[in-house]
């Protein structure tokens, strides 16, 4: 194991090394930094020519350049962009959060809604479900990503924006949107005919009711959680964690989740007018601090969990954990959304909150509630694009794993001992479906992190993939290079490590050194 | 706890929350009755927001890496100089900051007086000393260290930056500013006189204003508090020509100017001396300006803030611009864009018009192609009348209606090798040139058959064109050349395009013998044109030389007289003609288009372009930045 590993490491080096080299002449042939003067009347402009030249070396063959580029850069030295003068690793740094803030958030997303719907499709293949799901999986695995920005900004930028204008939906709207929900939710359900129109029914009633209740509280422009949502959506998070962990025959996980529901009923008051205030903790707010409290909600979750203790009290622990964090959560999206009246006020925004350009609104101002609202009426649109293009991906890759996983004889033995369908589903099928995904995962993970290059360019966002194009287009070799260098490491680790997260996680495959 | 008790607890807690439901929540009710209960913060102030294709990064716009029109922008919303062109482009004195005016003829002589109320934010007077320094800078006359010893590795890391920081060595130099070799600073430090080495046609636009307060230089380089003191100590190391002291200096004029990822902590780095006042920088994304409330002179702020958001994708700003994101923007014309543009409706206005750069077509006269004397045993007369045929075959009017036009109605055939449409001097050099009648607008293929059969020369003859091998519109100009080009029989076109064409230029000069390609102009100086034309010059690729176009640029590069500057270059251009050196075609075309809530916006051809005449900008309600 350890040689495997030193071995893939030496090579990832070499191969590092090989690269660099293959790259910065690429780099070095594509630029030409003199570009701007050659065309340029300035009288000056020859004199510059001499200093620019002088300064980056150009009369040296490119491979000394190489060297020269390749010795400061192992001893730590990036170099510096020479057309603006900033040190590479700045640049680096503030692209490389921006990047993380837009790709996380996608990728999270694309995986979790990805899996399920695969595995949902897989449950019910070759029924028409599974068609839908697989038509609409290779239309977004064929739509290029620069077309689908575009129509993004058209539909969810201007168009939402003219509709928050005057946020009605006429009624026909709502039926048909009621209808075509109805459709498909039965459509996953599968079944007999009367228990898929059941579904149906109660799906479309469910979505008709929740668009008549936005649109006669004016729900639209403001937006929140109050008393009745809060509470019809904890219980459903209540039931729906504890169903997905330990099934709802467990009753101890049941009251945990419940005792989640009605201890975040309580606090909400308290938490959201007086906790997240001007004279309390707003001021302090920072992304560090949410998390602590996001913690603080799993520790007391969890702690739930243990007080209605059991032989199996993990479980409900478990389950306590997950309800409590998501229900603080939350309360934490009302405080949130209760500024966005204001936001859509505020001069900067001028009632058009969802934005097309940038990761901020200018001239915003606004305390830690109002900069979170801002991040992501930015971040929705670039990170929906980024989504429906990978999210097809992981349907695809999770229905096949778990077609094979659920065709295999120890799921019929599991069955065969009586267990229940959501145990043998979600414990023996869809956990051994999980295994064939970790060697895509990292690679996919840290393949984003290059940043999504032609996303961050058209929402103009400051990241990764617009530091490469914008330095490449002004002949600026060392944050390109920086940039490829590291995408070329990471992409090698990933790799390594996609490799011996398979090895660990499946003993049939043995690392042979 | 058993589990009955536990059921009673929670029933308790679910009777409570019940009970805290009946109380009324806290006041929501904000100026627009939903804040979450508590001031949000937000800023009210309105504002016009600007689309820029490249981001803001160093306020010194005079050193080497500050040297960028993104930049440019910004600083003449902040900073006032002597002059500035107005939309004829013509030179406008602006005796806000101070007056010029040449004292002695022989050698050029040039006084500045600056005016008395001109100062920069942080208090301390814009004056002579300023000038002085901007003075020592760019003239690179003080530099103790030439460039060449300048030892870098590929990166651009100056190797030996011990030897490098001990020398005086200003990086951002201006061969022009250097012609000025000695200035004196009055007592008072408001006037500053400039002798010139030699005499100077475009003096005018040499030296126009100070990229950075002096004295701020003085107190960050030399560790010194009072203003008034580093403004001293800046004048003493120039006078007395302190190499240690100016060593710092220089160090910190080049560096400590840039920044990083939002404005420094040290307000003293962005001072202002004009309009507005840099308040905020996000790098890579915007920078805001506020008006300067001690402003007092003629272009004051009309607009309270001026916000420049950059986007590279003219397409996408398009997007921003119907999203109430932007109000303003001016990005480089296509086809594409302006279309999308004029669907945007009635309440966006779209203006076509020119920009700086303009196309051209120059024939190699020495590599020994169809254009060469050498090629016809050196007959001159053969390979002049060879020339002349093939300009007067270009279909440059052509050209002009299919592409410029749909972009720019008003496009028409730039006449002109040195002078900018719509200047003041277009008019005069474009008549004295002659260009028009040599090689006219509706192809003369009589006259080049004449000229090709009194040359005697066997057609069809071919001919290399070098262009940008992925410019769209290049494409299509060549397509256009060839057509009507090889359908006179006479020539016959060979693409010779490539994507390394501006080192092919002067690198590979028996690769082509013709090239069509973009010249920028940056400002209305007459000199600009010798290192196109000129003998042996930089920009000259072809191997032209004509010793009288050589005595002609001598001659204007020291005229001071606009009315005989005009004269001259109407006879060097006249030369250029019936030398046939190449055909003039059209100016880019530019497109403005904004929000018609925003009022004033006058773009003009050369930089700042859309930023010009900020002073007459205003809204009337809804833009990008105020309630809607």
């Amino acid at each position: 194991m350890l040689i495997f590993v030193i071995r893939r490491v030496l090579m990832g080096l070499a191969l590092l090394l090989v690269s660099s080299f293959v790259m910065y002449m690429l780099v070095d042939f594509t630029i030409d930094p003199l570009s701007d003067l050659r065309t340029s009347t300035d009288p000056s402009a020859p004199l510059q020519m001499e200093q620019r030249t002088e300064m980056l070396n150009l009369n040296a063959p490119p491979w000394v350049r190489y060297f020269d580029w390749l010795g400061a850069f192992v001893t730590g030295d990036f170099g510096v962009a020479w057309r603006t003068g900033r040190s590479v690793s700045d640049l680096l740094g503030s692209a490389m959060i921006s990047t993380l803030q837009l790709v996380s958030f996608a990728t999270v997303a694309a995986i979790v809604l990805g899996v399920a719907v695969g595995i949902v499709s897989a449950l019910r293949q070759y029924t028409t479900f599974d068609y839908l799901i697989t038509f609409f999986a290779f239309l977004m695995f064929s739509l290029p990503s620069f077309w689908v920005a575009v129509l993004l900004k058209q539909w969810g930028a201007i168009g939402f924006n003219d509709f928050l204008a005057d946020p009605v939906i006429a009624i026909p709207v709502i039926i048909g949107i009621a209808v075509v929900t109805g459709f498909v939710w039965q459509l996953a359900v599968g079944g007999d005919l009367k228990r898929r129109v059941i579904h149906a029914g109660l799906a479309a009633l469910a979505v008709a009711l929740v668009l008549l209740y936005m649109q006669l509280t004016d729900w639209w422009l403001r937006p929140r959680l109050d008393w009745v949502l809060l509470t019809v959506t904890s219980l459903g998070i209540a039931l729906t964690v504890t169903t997905l962990s330990t099934g709802l025959r467990n009753r101890r996980s049941l009251y945990t989740a419940l005792s989640c529901v009605a201890l975040g009923l309580v606090l909400y008051y308290p938490v959201r007018y007086f906790l997240f205030s001007n004279a309390w903790l707003t001021p302090y707010m920072n992304y560090g601090v949410a998390l602590l409290l996001g913690l603080v909600a799993i520790g007391v979750g969890a702690l739930i969990g243990w007080l209605w203790r059991g032989p199996d009290w993990k479980q409900s622990a478990r389950t306590g954990a997950i309800s409590a964090f998501l229900i603080a959560f939350l309360i934490f999206l009302d405080k949130v959304m209760s500024y966005w009246g204001a936001y859509m006020a505020a001069p900067a925004i001028g009632g058009r909150p969802i934005q097309t350009i940038g990761d901020r609104a200018p001239n915003l101002g606004g305390n830690f509630w109002v900069q979170v609202l801002d991040q992501y009426t930015h971040l929705i649109l670039p990170t929906l694009s980024l989504m429906l293009i990978s999210f097809a991906g992981y349907t695809r890759f999770s229905r096949g794993s778990m077609l094979e996983v659920m065709n295999q004889d120890y799921i019929r033995t599991a069955r065969a001992k009586g267990i229940n369908e959501r145990t043998v589903v979600m414990r023996h099928g869809f956990r051994n479906s999980l295994i064939p995904l970790a060697s895509i995962i990292p690679v996919d993970v840290i393949g984003l992190i290059g940043g999504a290059l032609i996303t961050e360019r058209i929402f103009s966002r400051p990241g990764m993939g617009q530091l490469f194009i914008a330095n490449l287009n002004a002949d600026d070799i060392a944050p390109v290079m920086a940039y490829l260098v590291i995408i070329a490491f990471l992409a090698i680790l990933a790799n390594i490590i996609a490799d011996l997260l398979y090895a660990a996680l499946d003993p049939r495959i043995r690392v042979n050194a | 706890m058993k589990i009955r008790r536990l059921t009673a607890f929670v029933a308790g807690a679910a009777a409570a929350a019940l009970a805290i439901t009946a109380c009324t929540p806290p006041d929501e009710t904000g100026d627009d009755g939903n804040t979450g209960g508590d001031d949000s913060g937000i800023v009210t102030d309105t504002a016009v927001t600007v689309g820029w294709n490249q981001p803001f990064y160093e306020y010194n716009t005079s050193s080497a890496t500050g040297n960028a029109t993104a930049n440019a922008n910004i600083l003449y919303l902040m900073q006032e100089s002597f002059n500035y062109y107005d939309p004829e482009l013509n030179l406008v004195p602006n005796e806000d900051f101070g007056t010029y005016s040449i004292v002695n003829e022989d050698p050029l002589t040039i006084e500045y007086v600056f005016a008395d109320d001109i100062a920069w934010s942080d208090g301390t007077p814009v004056d002579a000393v300023d000038l002085m320094l901007q003075w020592a800078a760019t003239s690179g006359n003080l530099n103790t260290l030439a460039d060449e010893d300048i030892e870098t590795d590929e990166e651009g890391n100056v190797v030996n930056q011990d030897e490098v920081d001990a020398n005086v060595y200003f990086n951002g130099t201006s061969a022009t500013v250097g012609y000025i070799t000695e200035v004196e600073v009055s007592d008072d430090n408001k006037t500053l006189t400039a002798t010139y080495d030699r005499n100077y046609a475009d003096w005018e636009v040499n030296l126009t204003g100070a990229a950075v307060p002096a004295h701020v230089v003085a107190m960050h380089a030399l560790e010194i508090e009072d203003p008034t003191e580093a403004k001293q100590a800046v004048k003493d190391a120039i006078e007395n020509n302190d190499t240690e002291a100016l060593a710092k200096i220089s160090k910190f004029w080049n560096e400590g100017f840039a920044f990083g990822d939002t404005l420094p902590e040290d307000t003293s780095l962005y001072l202002s001396n004009g309009a507005y006042l840099l308040t905020e920088m996000v790098a890579g994304q915007y920078v805001t300006l506020e008006a300067n409330p001690d402003f007092t002179g003629a272009h004051a702020a009309t607009v309270e803030r001026i916000t420049v958001r950059y986007n590279e994708d003219p397409m996408q700003q398009v997007l921003a611009l119907e999203n109430g994101e932007i109000d303003v923007m001016a990005p480089q014309a296509t086809a594409d864009l302006v279309e999308a543009l004029n669907d945007l409706g009635d309440d966006y206005t779209v203006e076509t018009g020119i920009d700086g750069t303009y196309e051209h077509v120059d024939l190699q006269v020495t590599n020994g192609g169809p254009f060469d004397p050498a090629t016809y045993g050196g007959d001159a007369e053969t390979a002049l009348k060879v020339r002349q045929a093939f300009l007067k075959l270009v279909p440059r009017q052509e050209i002009v209606d299919k592409l410029i036009v749909p972009l720019n109605p008003e496009a028409e055939v730039r006449q002109s090798y040195n002078v900018v449409p719509g200047s003041p001097m277009y008019d005069g050099v474009t008549e004295a040139n002659g260009q028009a009648e040599a090689f006219p607008l509706e192809n003369d293929v009589a006259g080049a058959e004449a000229l090709m059969a009194e040359a005697g020369v066997e057609t069809p003859v071919d001919v290399r064109i070098l262009f940008a091998a992925s410019n769209a519109r290049r494409q299509q100009e060549y397509a256009i050349m060839a057509e009507a080009i090889n359908g006179s029989g006479l020539f016959n076109l060979v693409d010779a395009s490539s994507d390394d064409w501006g080192s092919m230029l002067s690198a590979a000069t028996d690769q082509y013998d013709a090239a069509l390609f973009g010249w920028q102009s940056t400002s209305t100086a007459v000199t600009a044109g010798n290192a196109n034309f000129g003998t042996g010059e930089i920009n000259n690729f072809y191997g032209y030389s004509n010793p009288e176009v050589d005595e002609l640029q001598d001659q204007l590069s020291t005229e001071t007289d606009p009315a005989e500057q005009e004269r001259l270059l109407g006879e060097i251009e006249a030369h250029l003609v019936n030398d046939a050196f190449g055909v003039t075609i059209f100016q880019f075309p530019s497109v403005t288009a904004y929000r018609n809530t925003v009022t004033g916006i006058t773009p003009i051809t050369i930089s700042p372009t859309v930023f010009y005449g900020f002073w007459e900008w205003g809204t009337t309600g809804d833009t990008a930045d105020s309630e809607g």
